[in-house]
C-alpha cells in the first residue's frame, strides 16, 4: 500500500512539471506585453526597459546558449521558466501587476471565500444527494424514483448562471429575502481572523455576522450545490442498484432482516466507494473555484479573481492562481485514487 | 384425435424468428423508453427550429434595433401600445428575444457540432491507439518510427543549445537504427554502454565546434539521450506519453482552461468552439482507452492477430466497431456539454460577438435589466439552454440503456 502510494505521488511530478511549463508557456503566448499592461499605452521606452529587466522579461526563455558560449553555467540556466520555477519552489507568488499587492496576500483572503462556498456547497450536495440516490435505487421504477430522476437530469443540464439569475430574481428582487451580492453586508463589522465568516462570527461570538452571513451563502450555495447534487443522486442510485442485484443482498432479505438494515448495513457499505469518487473529484472542482457563480453573486473567491486576471494579463495573479488551482485538482485526485486503494479490498496495486 | 399443425404449437414463430441486428435492437430499446423518446422530440424540436430559422427565417442581427420597443413584456396578441408579436417580450434594443432564442439555436447547435467534432476525432483517436499499443507489442517498422521520433525529441535539445539543428536528425537516425542494434548487442549494460557512447559522440563533436562548454553539456546531454534509447522502449512508452499529456490538460478547471484558451484566441464563436473542443479531448482520450483495455483481451482479437490481420485493420475492424457504443453514449452527452460551456462563455462576454445571437451572451447582456424587473430577457434565453441541454442528456441517457447489450432480450 505504501509503495503503491509513493509511486503514485512519484507519477505526479511529470504532471506537475507539465502543469507549470503550460502556465509559463500561456503567460508568453498571450498578447500583450506585461511591461506594457504595468505602465500604460503611452510610457518611455526606457521606462518599458527598466520594468522588463526587473521582472526578467529580457532572458531568454528556457535556457541561455549565449552564456554558455562564454563558459557561464550560472547564466545558462538564469532563464524565465528556470526563475518561475525557483520562485514557485520557494512559494514565491510575485505581486499583482495593477493592484501591486502580494499575489499571496489576496490569496490568503480570497481562497477561504471559495472554500467555504464550496464545502457548504457539498455538503448541501452530499446530504441531499446521497438519500435521494438511495430511496430511488430501493424504489425503483416507482414514482419517486421517476420524478427524482427526471430532477437530477434536469439539475445536470441547468446552466448554473442562469439558475443563479432565477435565484437572483425571485428571492432577491422579488421577494427580498437573501441579499444577491458579496459575502457580508457593508453595516456589518466582523474581524478577521481565518478569513471563513462563520468560522470568525463563531469565534468572535458576534452573531449578527453569522445571520448576515448565512443569508449571503444561501442563494450562493444552492447555485453551486445543484450540479454535484444532481450528479451524486444519480451515482448513489445506478451504484445501488448494481449492488442490489447480488445474491448477499438476496440472503440478506430472506434471513428476514429489515430493508433499511439491508439498504443501510449491507448495500451502502459496497455501493459507496463510487459515491466518494465522485464526491471527491467534485469537491476538486468545486474548491478550484467557480468563475460563474462567483460573477453572478459578486462572490470574491479565487475562480472570480483569475478570471479576472486573465483579462486583465495579470500575470503573476494567473501563474500564481492557475497554479493553486491545478495542484487542488491533482490533490484531489490522488486522494480518490488513494482511497480507492485503502477502501476497496478486491483492488490490488503491485 | 386431431392433428396438430406446428402452427398451433408455435414451433414455426420460435424456429424462424426474424432476424434481428444489434442497431436495430438497441433502435427499438430506444423508442420504447420515454425518457429517450422525450429527449429525442426535445432535440428533434430543437434541430429542427434552428434548421428552420437558419434557412427560412431571415435574420440580420446588424440592422435589428428598436428603441421604442425597448424592454417590452411578453404579449402574445397585438396591443394598442405595442402592433407587433412578442412571446418572449424583447430586450435592452427592442428587438425580438423569441426570434434571438430560435436563431441562437444554429448557433448552439453549430459550436456543439465543432466542439465535439474536434474532441472526439482528437481525443478518440489519442485514447483508441494509446490503449492498444499499451496492450499489443508494436511491430518493428512501427518501432523504428517510435524511436527516431523518440530520438528527434531527445535530439532537439542538444542540438538548439549548439545551434547545429542537423544533431537533431543524428540522434533521430540513431533511434531509427536502435532496433537493429539491439539484435546485435543483446546483453543490457553491453547495449547501454554502445547506445551512451554513440549518443555522447553524436552530442559532444558538433558542439565543439561551438565552444568547449557547449560541447560539455552536449555531450551529457547526448549521453542521457542514448542511454534512454537504449531502454527498448515500446507500446507502454507511446500510451504513457500520450496519457500524461492528457493529465496535464486534466489537471485545470474545464471553464478556467477554457477561457484562458479564448483570452490566448482571441473572443469570437469559432474561437470559443475550438476552446471547448480542446478542453473535451481528455474525456474522450481516457473513455477510448478504457475501452480498448476492456476489448482488447477478446478471444476475436486474439484470432485477428493470429490470422496475420494488420494493426490498423485490427483497430479500425475489430476494435473500433466494439466500442462504439460508450463513444455514442459520450458523444451525446459531450453535445449537450458542449453547448453548456458554449453558453458560460457567452454569458462571460468570451463567445459570440455582440449583436451575434447566442443563448449566454444574450443572458450576459440582459442580467443587469434584473433588478428593473425585466425577468423576461432572462428566462427565456436561460431555458432555451436547459431545454436543449436536457434534451442532449435524456437523449444520452437513453441510448447508453439502448445500447448496453447485457439488457439485449
Amino acid at each position: 500500500m505504501t509503495r503503491f502510494i509513493i509511486r503514485r505521488i512519484i507519477s505526479l511530478v511529470p504532471t506537475l512539471i507539465g502543469v507549470t511549463f503550460v502556465i509559463f508557456m500561456f503567460q508568453r503566448l498571450i498578447p500583450g506585453d506585461p511591461a506594457v499592461a504595468m505602465l500604460g499605452e503611452h510610457a518611455a521606452q526606457e521606462n518599458v526597459e527598466r520594468i522588463r529587466e526587473q521582472l526578467g522579461l529580457n532572458r531568454p526563455l528556457f535556457l541561455d546558449r549565449e552564456a554558455l558560449k562564454e563558459g557561464d553555467f550560472g547564466g545558462f540556466f538564469d532563464s524565465q521558466y528556470l526563475r518561475f520555477v525557483g520562485r514557485l519552489l520557494r512559494f514565491d507568488m510575485g505581486t499583482s501587476i495593477h493592484r501591486r499587492i502580494p499575489v499571496a496576500e489576496t490569496l490568503k483572503q480570497r481562497f477561504p471565500a471559495t472554500v467555504e462556498l464550496a464545502l457548504l456547497a457539498m455538503i448541501v450536495a452530499v446530504f441531499i444527494g446521497v438519500p435521494v440516490g438511495i430511496a430511488s435505487a430501493s424504489r425503483r421504477n416507482s414514482l419517486l424514483d421517476g420524478v427524482s430522476m427526471v430532477g437530477s437530469l434536469v439539475g445536470v443540464s441547468m446552466p448554473i448562471f442562469w439558475l443563479g439569475l432565477m435565484e437572483i430574481m425571485l428571492f432577491a428582487v422579488f421577494l427580498n429575502w437573501f441579499p444577491s451580492s458579496g459575502r457580508l453586508d457593508q453595516s456589518v463589522q466582523l474581524k478577521s481572523v481565518t478569513h471563513f465568516v462563520l468560522v470568525d462570527s463563531v469565534i468572535t461570538g458576534n452573531w449578527k455576522a453569522l445571520i448576515d452571513g448565512i443569508k449571503h451563502l444561501a442563494m450562493p450555495t444552492i447555485a453551486l450545490a445543484t450540479i454535484p447534487m444532481a450528479i451524486i443522486a444519480r451515482m448513489t442510485r445506478s451504484s445501488m442498484l448494481d449492488v442490489l442485484q447480488e445474491d448477499y443482498i438476496r440472503t440478506a432479505h430472506s434471513k428476514g432482516l429489515m430493508e433499511q438494515v439491508v439498504l443501510f448495513r449491507h448495500a451502502l457499505k459496497n455501493a459507496f466507494l463510487p459515491v466518494i469518487t465522485i464526491i471527491g473529484l467534485q469537491t476538486g472542482s468545486l474548491l478550484a473555484g467557480a468563475v460563474l457563480t462567483e460573477t453572478i453573486f459578486a462572490w470574491p473567491g479565487i475562480g472570480k479573481w483569475v478570471y479576472d486576471a486573465i483579462l486583465g494579463r495579470d500575470y503573476p495573479i494567473v501563474q500564481g492562481g492557475t497554479l493553486l488551482i491545478a495542484l487542488i485538482f491533482v490533490f484531489f485526485n490522488l486522494m480518490v485514487d488513494i482511497s480507492y486503494a485503502v477502501l476497496d479490498p478486491r483492488i490490488h496495486y503491485e | 384425435m386431431a392433428e396438430i399443425t406446428t402452427n398451433e404449437i408455435g414451433v414455426a414463430d420460435f424456429a424462424v424468428r426474424e432476424h434481428r441486428s444489434l442497431w436495430g435492437d438497441a433502435w427499438r430499446r430506444l423508442i420504447s423508453s420515454n425518457t429517450a423518446r422525450l429527449g429525442m422530440v426535445i432535440v428533434a424540436v430543437f434541430i429542427f427550429s434552428a434548421v428552420f430559422a437558419h434557412f427560412f427565417w431571415q435574420y440580420d442581427a446588424r440592422t435589428d434595433l428598436d428603441y421604442a420597443l425597448k424592454l417590452k413584456p411578453p404579449n402574445l396578441f397585438p396591443t394598442e401600445e405595442i402592433s407587433s408579436i412578442h412571446p418572449f417580450g424583447t430586450d435592452k434594443l427592442g428587438r425580438d428575444i423569441f426570434r434571438r432564442v430560435v436563431h441562437g439555436g444554429w448557433n448552439s447547435l453549430r459550436v456543439g457540432l465543432v466542439a465535439v467534432g474536434i474532441s472526439l476525432s482528437i481525443g478518440g483517436l489519442l485514447g483508441l491507439l494509446a490503449g492498444f499499443y499499451e496492450s499489443i507489442a508494436i511491430s518493428s517498422l512501427e518501432r523504428v518510427f517510435l524511436l527516431a521520433a523518440i530520438g528527434l525529441f531527445l535530439g532537439f535539445l542538444p542540438s538548439w543549445i549548439a545551434g547545429q539543428y542537423f544533431q537533431a536528425l543524428l540522434f533521430a537516425g540513431l533511434g531509427a537504427i536502435a532496433p537493429y542494434l539491439e539484435g546485435i548487442f543483446t546483453g543490457r549494460r553491453a547495449r547501454m554502454a554502445v547506445f551512451a557512447t554513440i549518443g555522447l559522440l553524436l552530442g559532444g563533436i558538433p558542439a565543439l565546434l561551438v565552444s568547449p562548454f557547449t560541447a560539455l553539456v552536449c555531450a551529457v546531454l547526448g549521453l542521457l539521450a542514448g542511454v534512454a534509447l537504449s531502454l527498448q522502449l515500446g507500446g507502454q512508452l507511446f500510451s504513457g506519453i500520450i496519457m500524461r499529456s492528457m493529465d496535464i490538460i486534466l489537471a485545470f478547471p474545464s471553464y478556467l482552461l477554457a477561457i484562458a484558451i479564448v483570452a490566448f484566441l482571441g473572443p469570437g464563436l469559432d474561437k470559443g468552439m475550438i476552446a471547448i473542443g480542446v478542453v473535451g479531448i481528455p474525456v474522450y482520450a481516457r473513455l477510448a482507452r478504457s475501452s480498448v483495455l476492456s476489448v482488447i483481451q477478446k478471444e476475436y482479437i486474439l484470432a485477428a492477430q493470429s490470422v496475420g490481420e494488420g494493426h490498423n485493420r485490427i483497430i479500425f475492424r475489430h476494435i473500433l466497431p466494439n466500442i462504439l457504443s460508450p463513444v455514442i453514449v459520450q458523444t451525446t452527452m459531450g453535445l449537450a456539454s458542449a453547448i453548456l460551456s458554449a453558453a458560460a462563455l457567452g454569458f462571460l462576454g468570451l463567445g459570440a460577438i455582440p449583436p451575434e445571437p447566442e443563448w449566454g451572451a444574450m443572458l450576459g447582456d440582459s442580467y443587469r435589466f434584473l433588478t428593473s424587473g425585466a425577468w423576461w430577457a432572462v428566462l427565456f434565453p436561460g431555458l432555451a439552454i436547459m431545454f436543449s441541454v436536457l434534451g442532449f442528456n435524456l437523449l444520452g441517457d437513453g441510448l447508453r440503456d439502448a445500447l448496453d447489450p447485457k439488457l439485449r432480450v
